[in-house]
């Protein structure tokens, strides 16, 4: 019996995920621990090992389908060997399920609620972070709907819906038609109704080179959206490259996830800010010192160390809320957002309360350098309290983000610079940090923000407290 | 047209040079109503007209006959004692430059063109000097279109001597050297290489680079280099620099590795530089670049608004015809159309023998580039029109671009090549496929007909060439 290879469920709130790249080709010899395929899951991409031997004898779900975990998406078996009558996979679809939630993921506790991680920048075109909640389906991008119309080749009507002359007429001029009203029965598209369609849109008024049209047909271009350069408006097969070059393309998963997370946070969250300077000159000045002793602390760890603490003092921040329950986290699971080249994730630091500075570093250090090596698993990207997005490496006075659906709020650390400042009456130059917080104003008021920045800022200030933890 | 003030300046356009971009332009800016000036110091229609182009395509007419002449016995030519008349030759070239130089002024005068002879120098960007024949002249200009062109430039190390030449005093000698040496295997050098050879002399080419004509593909170089070595029996040194080069009364000795060669006369055609000694460009604030060009925009703007710099001397492909071309946009934008920017393709034509020309890219730029391509080709060999002629050596070929069939190069070698060229320029610039041109019935028995069968290759279907028997 050939062994069935099924979608693997990498996250515990994984519902589905996407075939990015077969590695091994149907017919391919197969050993334990080979890499069959990648699969690109609404947080990580990641590669999925045989744990058979053989042959590949059948791939069900080609590259860039999206299935359910647990489907099964090849066989692996000896030579020969018949595939088993499977029910054929669901249908791969787009890059969205409308499953719902399993009921578990809505229970009250606040441990098995996944928490959202994702972040963005709001005036900063930076990274963005990225995570999804598990348990909760991503509708759709409506955006999908508007790319298969703009991208769609002469196939894109089903073969009802249009009459084979149609179809090649419609291919034959190079343009959509998906676009043209159908006249035949039931509203099929028939060879006048493209006919009217063209002479509607003045299409035999259209200059095109002949090699531009050519190139338009085989790349499914809808010739009437583009724009001629050439004499007169003659169409040019270097128009047709611009709109093949600028025709939309489906963002990744994460980049689509990010979309509707965030919109849905920055419309449905009433966000407000609040920025204040900490001087960082004595922290530097520390923590140059530990290193000279060879200690490995960055800033980020006693940034990280400083909010930890003051999220026990003020535990509404460390909470979520829908308008009518408030759940409050009685752990610090604190989330870090790391840029990468294509986004953001935001691995979190589990129980962050309970680590030493020392431990903090170490762990942070662990997960960012996981994130950078793409290794980070969905698990270690779910379940955040709080998040912190430090720019400080980016050159930026000041930023504000947006917060991660499922937190109260979220930190932004922009760049410490030598500025001039007012101490004692004396303009003496110090190193002014400016952070930025941002918070649900469901759950907290101005003047509990205002507490909670100052917080933090006089833990991150107190260099004494700092020298008795190293 | 109207110009606002016109009444502060003398002229609103004065284009500097009446050689095949010069004279063109300031036609077209007459044209369009603009108070025109054009400036010559020496000789109505430029090198092209005088020393160039013309003047060679009058001689080759005559070498060619010579040559066609001596060796038609397959065609049933016999012509036992046939000689050249080197000075009847000189005098049709002559005759031949003078009326189209006649012509050129007469054009000029009948479209309103003031003709100012003299040499112009900048003295601010909408002043100019002129100095001639009929004293000073200063003009208050309000665009001025550069065009004063190249001239030949000599390789450190070459004396000067009455037996060493380059090809504007070449083309006046008053007899054809017995044995002639070239130094320089570019277009100017070979098609006066073959012209003196088919007339008789004894050439050599020297060319310091591994080949000559290394513009062309490799297929094309290979047929010309062919011809001039066992047909016209040109000796060709190539990837050899000449070491040293003496001349004394009685010739020429050059120096190539250990051999000495010796000539009559020594042709220097190793390339040309941008002219514009006496302009004065810095006192119009037109800076130079490292190389002597004054540089261009696509519509030949130079850095100084006002200022426009066409042909040879802006640094672009130095030929007549892409001139003649930025000329008239110049002039055009000069008088406030909204011209097109240049035409980036522009056709080359070699006057050997036989004749190549080439227009879009070649098979090695296209490489070069990352364009994936297909080729057909077709052999003069199998074209009836050409066996009839007794023309069988060369072929052309088309270059399409793989993913849309656009036609993107053209090559043809061959009997009248140069005048071939100009329908693949005209399909390639239409971005025409292979499918076009072989649908598009050409006359028959034609040598036009190349162009279809080779389209006929690309598809993949051609009819005159069996299929290959592959196993």
């Amino acid at each position: 019996m050939p062994h069935a290879i099924a979608m693997p469920k990498p996250g515990q709130f994984t519902e589905e995920c996407t075939i990015l790249r077969w590695r091994k080709k149907e017919g391919d010899p197969v050993a334990k621990g080979d890499i069959l395929f990648e699969i690109e899951t609404d947080k990580a991409n990641m590669e999925v090992e045989s744990f058979y031997e053989g042959v590949l004898l059948k791939i069900l779900v080609p590259e860039g389908g999206t299935v359910p975990v647990q489907t099964i998406v090849a066989y692996v078996g000896q030579p020969g060997e018949p595939i088993p009558e499977a029910p054929s996979p669901p249908q791969p679809e787009g890059p969205a399920s409308q499953r719902a939630a399993p009921p578990a993921s809505n229970a009250a506790t606040a441990q098995a609620t996944p928490s959202a991680t994702a972040a963005l920048e709001g005036s900063v075109t930076a990274p963005r972070p990225v995570a999804v909640p598990t348990g909760t389906s991503v509708p759709p991008p409506p955006a999908a709907t508007a790319v298969a119309a703009a991208i769609s080749t002469p196939e894109t009507p089903s073969k009802w819906r249009i009459s084979p002359r149609a179809r090649r007429l419609a291919r034959d001029a190079a343009i959509d038609p998906s676009k043209i009203p159908g006249t035949g029965p039931g509203g099929r598209i028939v060879e006048r109704d493209v006919r009217a369609y063209l002479d509607a849109h003045g299409y035999h008024r259209l200059r095109i080179s002949p090699a531009a049209k050519e190139l338009a047909r085989r790349e499914g271009v809808d010739i009437l959206t583009v724009r001629g350069t050439g004499e007169g408006g003659r169409i040019l097969v270097e128009d047709i490259r611009r709109a093949i070059a600028e025709r939309p393309q489906l963002m990744s998963r994460m980049r689509q996830v990010i979309a509707q997370r965030l919109t849905h946070s920055f419309t449905t969250t009433p966000h407000f800010f609040v920025t204040l300077g900490v001087d960082m000159t004595d922290l530097l000045r520390f923590r140059q010192e530990l290193k000279d002793r060879g200690a490995p602390y960055t800033v980020t760890d006693f940034i990280v160390a400083a909010v930890v603490r003051s999220l026990m003092e003020f535990p509404e921040f460390n909470s979520r809320t829908d308008g009518r329950y408030v759940w409050r986290s009685t752990k610090v699971h604190l989330g870090l957002a790391v840029a990468l080249e294509h986004g953001l994730v935001v691995p979190v630091i589990r129980d962050a309360d309970d680590l030493s500075l020392a431990e903090l570093h170490d762990r942070a250090a662990a997960l960012v350098q996981k994130a950078r090596d793409g290794k980070l698993t969905p698990d270690d990207m779910t379940g955040g309290t709080f998040t912190i997005s430090n720019m400080g490496m980016m050159n930026v006075d000041h930023f504000t983000a947006i917060i991660n659906p499922g937190e109260a709020a979220i930190l932004a650390v922009a760049s410490t610079r030598e500025v001039p400042v007012v101490r004692n009456g004396q303009v003496v130059v110090r190193s002014i940090m400016n952070i930025t917080l941002s918070a649900d104003h469901r759950l907290v008021d101005g003047a509990a923000a205002a507490k909670f920045i100052n917080a933090i800022r006089s833990k991150l200030e107190d260099i004494a407290r700092w020298r008795s933890e190293v | 047209m109207s110009w606002a003030e016109s009444g502060s300046y003398d002229f609103d356009v004065v284009v500097i040079g009446a050689g095949p971009g010069g004279y063109p332009a300031a036609i077209r800016a007459a044209q369009l109503g603009a108070r025109t000036a054009i400036v010559e110091r020496e000789a109505w229609g430029g090198t092209c007209l005088n020393w160039g182009c013309i003047p060679t395509k009058a001689m080759i007419a005559s070498a060619e006959l010579a040559w066609q002449a001596r060796h038609g016995e397959s065609l049933g030519i016999v012509a036992p004692g046939l000689s050249v008349n080197y000075r009847t030759l000189l005098e049709h070239k002559q005759a031949t430059v003078r009326k189209l130089s006649q012509g050129i002024q007469s054009l000029l005068r009948a479209n309103g063109v003031d003709m100012i002879e003299g040499q112009a120098s900048f003295i601010s960007a909408d002043r100019l000097h002129v100095r001639g024949p009929s004293g000073d002249r200063w003009l208050r200009v309000r665009r001025v279109i550069i065009a004063t062109g190249s001239t030949s430039s000599f390789p450190p190390g070459v004396p000067t001597h009455a037996r060493i030449v380059e090809s504007r005093v070449f083309l006046d000698l008053p007899e054809l050297p017995a044995r002639l040496l070239v130094l320089g295997g570019g277009y100017i050098g070979c098609e006066l290489a073959a012209m003196a050879a088919m007339l008789g002399s004894q050439v050599t080419i020297v060319e310091l680079l591994d080949d000559i004509l290394l513009l062309l593909d490799d297929d094309a170089r290979a047929v010309v280099r062919r011809s001039l070595e066992r047909t016209l029996g040109v000796r060709i040194l190539s990837g050899r620099p000449a070491e040293s080069i003496e001349a004394g009364d009685s010739g020429v000795r050059l120096r190539v590795g250990d051999e000495t060669l010796e000539g009559d006369v020594l042709l220097v055609a190793t390339g040309r530089r941008p002219m514009t000694e006496g302009l004065c460009p810095e006192r119009a604030g037109l800076p130079l670049d490292p190389k002597g060009y004054i540089r261009a925009d696509a519509r030949n703007r130079t850095s100084v608004p006002g200022i426009y710099a066409i042909g040879d001397v802006n640094g672009g492909p130095q030929l007549a015809h892409a001139a003649t071309s930025q000329g008239l946009i110049a002039a055009e934008d000069a008088c406030g159309r909204s011209p097109r920017p240049n035409e980036h393709l522009v056709p080359g034509v070699i006057f050997t023998h036989p004749e190549v020309a080439m227009v879009g890219l070649t098979e090695r730029e296209a490489a070069q580039r990352g364009v994936a391509v297909n080729v057909g080709r077709f052999p003069y060999a199998a074209l009836g029109r050409a066996l009839a002629a007794g023309e069988r050596e060369g072929f052309v070929k088309w270059i399409a671009e793989a993913d849309t069939g656009r036609l993107v190069g053209a090559c043809a070698v061959g009997a009248r090549a140069t005048d071939l060229i100009s329908e693949a320029a005209v399909a390639i610039r239409a971005e025409l496929t292979a499918h076009e041109v072989g649908r598009t019935i050409h006359p028959h028995p034609t040598f036009g007909e190349l162009w279809m069968e080779a389209a006929h290759v690309l598809e993949g279907a051609p009819v005159h060439i069996p299929p290959s028997r592959k196993t």
